[in-house]
């Protein structure tokens, strides 16, 4: 009888060990992983493991030394090495108390589970649901890892963003309101802020402006942007009544170190018009397209030193940065765009250039901001489909009103 | 863009010949080139330019780096026969006037 019966009772002892890890499995699916706190959501799927294995202690051990696990467990492996609990168990209880399973995924994490039991030895079915086990909590930690990924990036992106805004933030948002001309600003990054840069102030009623392009694309570029804004609006306070050319000297010196060791540069124009006399003044470091368009012709205004940055001014003689000077009459204007205007392609690979470019400009005599809208709508226009490539910014002084009288 | 890079023949040089678009994208594979030829002790570098279709002002920017790397060796980067539209960029930015272009 017992030759017949033993066959049944193995069969059965098989089911019902079939079922009890069918049921462990149920139950360690029911564990809530909702927190992604690795320590939490591991130590979690752990705790109900040791209930249902009647282990003593279960402990994982991440690649990287995180050892996770019930706070027991974990405060009891100190700084213990893996191999440290793996012999320190096995030189105080049997080698089948202590069961060691490997676990790994598509994504190359791997870690290993220790679990080990005071009183009996782990069999075949109980390595079966460690295993099931170990992977259950790689998987928790691989998550909680990809959660954290995706929350370092979000905090870079929200740094990123708010450098963004400051860089942004440091073009002029106001116009002057002043009799004898209009003006014209708009920069728009090609990403979230850009190396283009324009501002201006009326100083002893003058206006004194700066429009540059910082070589470089990005936060980077932005940054030194900010670097030149300031530079600029310190000289025209200080060096501002000498002339643009002062100011652009005056910028040059403050920021042409700065610039050469990050190994960038800027195309710079300094300008000043006196409402009162009609006289426009440029200093033009680099910078291109410059245009003074009167009567529908566009003359070029050439640049007479290249961009800060690329060599001290000093070493390209004292001279060297030059002035143009213009008497205006109303109805003249100053043109100032970046290079992302002129060198913008359209979904054909074709840039709108710098010849197309001044048609526009020529064939338009109407208000100043009109014709900046235009062309803005003008270039987008020719992009289409295509993408913004670079920062646009242009800048249109228009001279507005037969200059104020000096002498009566 | 593509860089051929060789000994050239009557100076002691290394001339990098630039074929395509020079732009943002492409500067990263200019520097390594350049570095790659500094690195075996040459600072007298040739940039051929007359295969360029285009320079954008990040490439302008690698170009004045490149310069700057080579004369602080107390050799110098010389720009050779830009193409049209390259020396045009050149002109209006008057870089002209701060590379030696033969």
């Amino acid at each position: 009888m017992t030759s017949t019966d033993s066959p049944l009772e193995s069969l059965t002892g098989a089911l019902i060990e079939a079922n009890d890890q069918l049921l462990a499995l149920y139950e360690l699916a029911k564990v809530s992983t909702s927190s992604l706190d690795v320590h939490a959501s591991v130590g979690e799927i752990l705790s109900r493991a040791k209930r249902l294995l009647d282990a003593e202690s279960m402990l994982l051990f991440a690649e990287d030394g995180l050892i996770l696990g019930e706070e027991s467990d974990v405060a009891s492996a100190g700084d213990r090495s893996i191999d440290d609990v793996r012999g320190g168990t096995t030189r105080t209880l049997t080698a089948s108390t202590t069961a060691s399973v490997q676990a790994s995924n598509s994504s190359g994490l791997q870690a290993t589970l220790i679990a080990r039991r005071a009183d009996r030895p782990f069999g075949t079915a109980d390595h079966k649901l460690l295993s099931a086990v170990a992977n259950m909590a790689l998987g928790a930690l691989h998550t909680s890892r990809l959660h954290q990924e995706a929350v370092d990036q979000a905090v870079v992106s929200r740094d990123h963003d708010t450098a963004s805004e400051l860089a942004v933030g440091a073009l002029p948002k106001w116009r002057p309101d002043v009799p004898g001309f209009d003006l014209f600003a708009r920069s728009d990054p090609a990403r979230s802020a850009g190396g283009d840069l324009f501002t201006f102030a009326y100083v002893e009623e003058v206006l004194h402006f700066v429009v540059g392009d910082v070589s470089g694309k990005g936060l980077p570029a932005a940054m030194m942007m900010t670097n030149v804004i300031s530079a600029a609006m310190a000289a025209f306070q200080t060096v501002g009544t000498s002339g643009p050319a002062a100011v652009v000297s005056a910028i040059d010196s403050w920021v042409y170190e700065y610039l050469s060791d990050a190994g960038l540069f800027v195309t710079l124009v300094g300008g000043s018009f006196d409402p009162a006399s009609g006289v426009l003044r440029l200093a033009n470091a680099g910078h291109s397209p410059v245009l003074f368009v009167r009567d529908g012709s566009a003359d070029l205004v050439d640049a007479s030193v290249p961009p800060i940055g690329v060599l001290p001014f000093e070493m390209l003689g004292e001279d060297a940065l030059t002035e143009s000077v213009y008497e205006t009459t109303p109805g003249d204007r100053l043109i100032v765009s970046s290079d992302g205007f002129t060198e913008q392609e359209n979904p054909s690979g074709e840039m709108l250039g710098d010849d197309e470019f001044a048609r526009l400009i020529c064939e338009d005599p109407g208000p100043t901001d009109d014709l900046g809208s235009r062309l803005f709508t003008m270039l987008e226009r020719h992009a289409d489909t295509a993408e913004q490539s670079d920062d646009r910014t242009l800048l249109i002084l228009g001279v507005s009103a037969t200059p104020k009288a000096t002498d009566s | 863009m593509q860089i051929t890079t060789f000994p050239h023949p009557a100076e002691e040089a290394i001339e990098l010949k630039l074929t395509g678009r020079f732009d943002a994208h492409e500067s990263e594979i200019f520097r390594i080139a350049l570095t790659d030829a500094l690195g075996n002790g040459n600072h007298h570098i040739r940039v051929n330019l007359a295969n360029v279709e285009f320079v954008d002002s990040t490439a302008l920017a690698e170009l004045v780096r490149g310069m700057k790397r080579c004369r602080e060796a107390r050799g110098d980067l010389t720009l050779v026969s830009p193409s049209d539209p390259v020396r045009v960029i050149l002109e209006l930015t008057k870089l002209d006037a701060a590379f030696s272009i033969v």
